[in-house]
């Protein structure tokens, strides 16, 4: 999927960065690097998150109510910005990981329909 | 919850923008160390983690284009900006914000003024109820004869289309008791005309049918400006008694300053309204249908007629009526009512003017804003560069746009602050401008809708000359930031036509508002050319009146030959005052153009009677020495005598226009020949009209002013019939105010009860008649000025811009061996071209448009060759003389320096 979620143009897209996003800060509080890194590392760099992405949509999920923000200090002392998620945060998680199974079954059925 | 914490961004906006900053430069660090740690040197992992950003600036603005609040900073950014380009050239601003705020300052207060008269509804509950009642005599073409008390109270009673219903009448009156008598405005009407009217008064009461008697009522409500003339604004004025014309009447209540009766008035206002029930002295009885003595009607239809379903129930009525009363209204004679609604009746003939300064003055702003648009659009070649690098980083074209947009708009609303403050800070010295008696003109001020209305205009105006030069300017940079390196000849040339497109437009609006006012100059020229029969320098006059008691048995002056005595006592005397070369007396409608007239129809003995047309005029008595007086010269006969007194033949004298209708081959055929008023079955009063033996003939007297046709005249004898109004003239040099002390004086003197007002002189009355008319050329002329003045300006703009952005074509052509006289020339035949199709265009627009100015002209036609030749001719010659300065200017390129320029 590589530079597949490089400029989020559908929706889609979009839902797929934020479900990812959401689903990183299901384990706990990171800030925005962090997110990049652990994405990047967990899919074996299959998925590789564009910083001019991101951002836009950390903000989005902010004003939707699914992620809150507060500064904090980072491992090399640096003030960050760290993000965590809500209760609401936690359902839209649980809805969009449905969606997504359903959506990939889905796909695959068809592939597998000779 | 998340518009809320939009809109909570939007107070947080630094601390936002401030915040993510951090944020991203934290993250860059973050990238950075984990690149070293990864190998790649210091400088490779700052470069490699910020690329991963791409193009920061477009990310911050996506991001921030999150909130809605984006959208409201964008406006924000936009207005600042605009605010700096705009201090960054003073000078041009400058002359934008005056033009502008003169074009928007004068509509403004034209606006307050058609709002105030033309467009605000009166201020009465219901006023599209409100009518004033005609009655019309169709036979004989005469309009407004007045109405009896038994018609009156059929109208209210029978006919079903009033819910309420009143007489008025106006009347001057004297006002005794004080220092001296005074002469005051008095306004008769029905018990109800209050409560009609829906009006409530400041203080006290009004008068209601309970106060309702047969002759007048002894309660009388007075009007705000007389109380605090007269009466020093008492508070104790309730109760007062006061006396007019002999009679005591008590003052009931006070009306506020705002109420106007509304309708015609003899004078500015009303000063005392008094109720009768028009059946006992001092009206004749018995009260009879035929005996019209009430001049005049107002009523409110019932709710939910409209005027034409009300109109046709009364002609209905009328048919009924005349078939009830066969012989008080002869069908011959045609007898109708009409229905006007008063607004029409009390603004009616100046709406036209209104609309036509409108439009004039809209016409100046429209030319005012093309000329801002050339100019921006000649500034837009020096923004080349700016908008070109801003296109270049990825500005929209349509953020590009709004942002100019927001220039021009600025500039618009700055303009139209500035104006309204102006028009509002000049505002008395603006009101005192406008002719005295302008209808509603009390009633001009501020309200709501004028500032709405200054609002809409200055944005409506930003975007109007705006919206062009922005979408060239964009379109124009578009092309130079692909092109780099050209001469800049391919867009400039776009702008170059257009600029020129929007001269010629300018030159057509200038050329139709010239031509409107050209030819409404050229007929005021006719009509002061009109001869008006008399000579009005030199000639003073003075109006008196005598008491009309309600008790007749309390006349001094019931019986005419006591009012001809009197007469001929007070013109003696003044005839002898110092300085009076020569004084005369006539009756109220002899005083030329002063509004007042009394028509009616006539038969000539021994003549056929003309069945289907009842000829008509104008009836009016003066003493012997009026024709002298007044320099009329004679035609033929001889004037009144002081033998024709009340026990001598009753005379008459005739104008030309009755001698030529009726003894065409000699007008002194006339002479010795008698005619009497009224119709052949005359029924109009008790008194059969006396037989009249024609003695002579005058010339005609243009009593109705200059523009109008005025019917016949018939002259009779002061003193054979005397009036309870007359109205003095005097030959005379000298001051009319010490002269009408020494009047007032000599009037008082023989009867100490007897005011003398309106002292004015007969050039005076005559300015006053024309003075509306003279306004209205005033101000059309002066705009038609500045349009002349806007589009002249504009035109040498555009040239000037347009040659000095050719110069090096110039400067090629020149050191191609062309002669100084050939640029010259060529400079000019652009010009004459840019002229050329602005005065056609302007034509043909004039033609479409002068047709609505008809009602305005005299003896001139809205498509008068000679106007339009006129003012095209002038027109071409300033803006051909403002192109020289560009065309010559153009010569005096240095082809070198032009070629260097590149």
């Amino acid at each position: 999927m590589g530079e597949l979620l490089a400029k989020p143009k559908s929706d889609v897209l979009q839902g797929t960065l934020a479900l990812l996003v959401l689903k990183t800060l299901a384990r706990g509080e990171m800030h925005g690097y962090g997110i990049t890194l652990h994405i990047q590392r967990v899919s074996s760099d299959a998925l590789r998150v564009e910083e001019g992405s991101l951002y836009p949509a950390l903000h989005r999920m902010e004003q939707d109510g699914w992620i809150s923000a507060e500064w904090g200090t980072s491992e090399n002392n640096r003030r960050a910005r760290y993000y965590r998620l809500t209760a609401a945060g936690r359902k839209e998680l649980a809805e969009e990981e449905k969606n997504w199974t359903r959506l990939t079954q889905g796909v695959a059925s068809v592939l597998e329909f000779v | 919850m998340s518009l809320l914490s939009r809109l909570k961004g939007l107070f947080r906006i630094n601390r936002l923008e401030r915040d993510l900053d951090e944020e991203l430069r934290s993250h860059i660090e973050m990238r950075t160390q984990d690149n070293i740690a990864a190998g790649m040197s210091s400088q490779e992992a700052r470069y490699d983690a910020q690329r991963r950003f791409g193009n920061s600036t477009l990310m911050k603005e996506d991001t921030r284009a999150m909130d809605i609040v984006g959208w409201l900073e964008t406006i924000g950014q936009n207005l600042r900006y605009a605010a700096r380009m705009l201090r960054r050239n003073p000078g041009f601003t400058l002359v934008a914000i005056l033009t502008l705020a003169l074009g928007i300052g004068a509509n403004v207060a034209i606006f307050t003024v058609v709002h105030a008269v033309l467009l605000q509804p009166l201020p009465f509950p219901h006023p599209e109820q409100l009518v004033r009642v005609y009655d019309d005599i169709l036979a004989s073409n005469t309009h407004d004869v007045g109405m009896s008390p038994p018609e009156l109270w059929d109208l209210r009673d029978e006919s079903g289309v009033f819910q309420d219903i009143s007489a008025i009448f106006s009347d001057d009156a004297n006002l005794t008791g004080g220092d001296h008598p005074e002469r005051i405005e008095f306004q008769g009407t029905s018990a109800n005309y209050f409560t009609m009217l829906g009006v409530h008064p400041q203080l006290g009461r009004v008068y209601t049918l309970a106060d309702a008697v047969p002759g007048f009522s002894d309660t009388v409500v007075i009007s705000d400006a007389f109380w605090r003339r007269n009466f020093g604004a008492d508070p104790q004025i309730i109760g007062k008694k006061i006396r007019i014309d002999s009679d005591l009447y008590t003052i009931a209540g006070v009306m506020p300053p705002g109420f106007r009766h509304p309708g015609r008035t003899l004078t500015a206002d009303v000063d005392v309204w008094a109720t009768a029930g028009f059946t006992a002295a001092p009206f004749p009885l018995p009260v009879v249908r035929a005996a019209r003595l009430l001049p005049g009607a107002i009523g409110r239809l019932k709710p939910g007629l409209t005027l034409a379903q009300a109109q046709a129930q009364l002609d209905n009525f009328v048919a009924q009526l005349s078939r009830q009363y066969p012989d008080e209204y002869p069908s011959a004679a045609g007898w109708s009512l009409r229905l006007v609604p008063i607004e029409q009746d009390i603004v009616g003939n100046v709406r036209t003017e209104l609309f036509v300064l409108f439009a004039a003055v809209a016409f100046v702003l429209l030319i005012a804003c093309v000329n801002l648009a050339n100019l921006l659009l000649a500034r837009s070649a020096s923004r080349q560069r700016e908008i070109a690098i801003r296109l270049a980083v990825g500005a929209g074209p349509s953020r590009l746009i709004a942002q100019l947009l927001t220039e021009s708009v600025l500039l618009a609303g700055i303009s139209g602050a500035v104006a309204l403050l102006t028009v509002v800070w000049l505002k008395s010295s603006l009101l005192r401008l406008a002719p005295a008696d302008l209808p509603r003109l009390n009633e001009i001020s501020f309200s709501p809708a004028v500032l709405l209305f200054a609002f809409f205009i200055s944005i409506l105006t930003g975007l109007f000359f705006g919206l062009a030069p922005a979408l060239q300017t964009a379109r124009g940079s578009q092309i130079i930031a692909l092109r780099e390196g050209t001469r800049g000849a391919g867009s400039s040339k776009h702008q170059l036509k257009f600029s020129r497109f929007l001269v010629v437009s300018e030159i057509a609006f200038s050329l139709v508002l010239l031509i409107g006012a050209g030819l409404v100059l050229r007929s005021f020229w006719h009509l002061l050319e009109v001869r008006p029969g008399f000579e009005p320098h030199h000639l003073t006059t003075a109006k008196i009146w005598l008491p009309v008691p309600n008790d007749p048995l309390k006349d001094n002056y019931v019986v005419p030959e006591k009012r001809a005595a009197f007469y001929q006592e007070i013109l003696r005397r003044i005839s002898a005052l110092p300085g009076v070369e020569q004084a005369a007396l006539g009756t109220a409608s002899s005083l030329p153009m002063d509004f007042s007239h009394f028509q009616s129809p006539f038969v000539i003995e021994n003549h056929p009677l003309d069945i289907e047309r009842t000829p008509v005029a104008e009836i009016t008595s003066v003493s012997p020495s009026y024709f002298s007086v007044l320099k009329t010269p004679f035609i033929s006969g001889r004037s009144f005598a002081d033998s024709d007194d009340t026990k001598g033949q009753q005379v008459a004298l005739i104008d030309e226009t009755l001698a030529h209708r009726y003894w065409p081959n000699s007008d002194s055929d006339a002479i010795g020949q008698r005619l009497q008023l009224g119709t052949a079955n005359n029924r109009n009063t008790d008194v059969q009209s006396p037989r009249l033996t024609i003695v002579g003939v005058v010339a005609n007297i243009k009593s109705d002013g200059f523009d109008a046709a005025s019917a016949p005249h018939i002259y009779r004898a002061l003193f054979q019939d005397p009036d309870y109004g007359a109205v003095v003239y005097l030959r005379t040099t000298a001051d009319p105010g010490t002269l009408g002390d020494a009047v007032r004086a000599v009037v008082q003197h023989v009867d100490p009860t007897i005011p003398v007002f309106s002292i004015r002189t007969m050039d005076f009355i005559v300015s006053a008649f024309l003075a509306e008319r003279r306004f209205a050329i005033e101000l059309l002329g002066i705009f038609a000025a500045v349009a002349l003045l806007l589009a002249s300006v504009g035109i040498y703009g555009v040239m000037a811009y347009t040659f000095s952005r050719r110069t090096n074509e110039i400067g090629i052509r020149m050191a191609m061996g062309a002669q100084r006289s050939h640029i010259f020339k060529m400079a000019l035949r652009e010009g004459t071209m840019t002229i050329a199709f602005g005065v056609v265009a302007g034509s043909f627009g004039s033609l479409a448009v002068t047709r609505f100015l008809q009602s305005m002209l005299f003896e001139v036609k809205p498509s008068d060759p000679g106007t339009f030749a006129a003012i095209a001719a002038l027109l071409a010659a300033v803006t051909l003389l403002a192109c020289l300065v560009p065309a010559h200017r153009a010569t005096r390129v240095d082809p070198l320096s032009a070629l260097r320029h590149e």
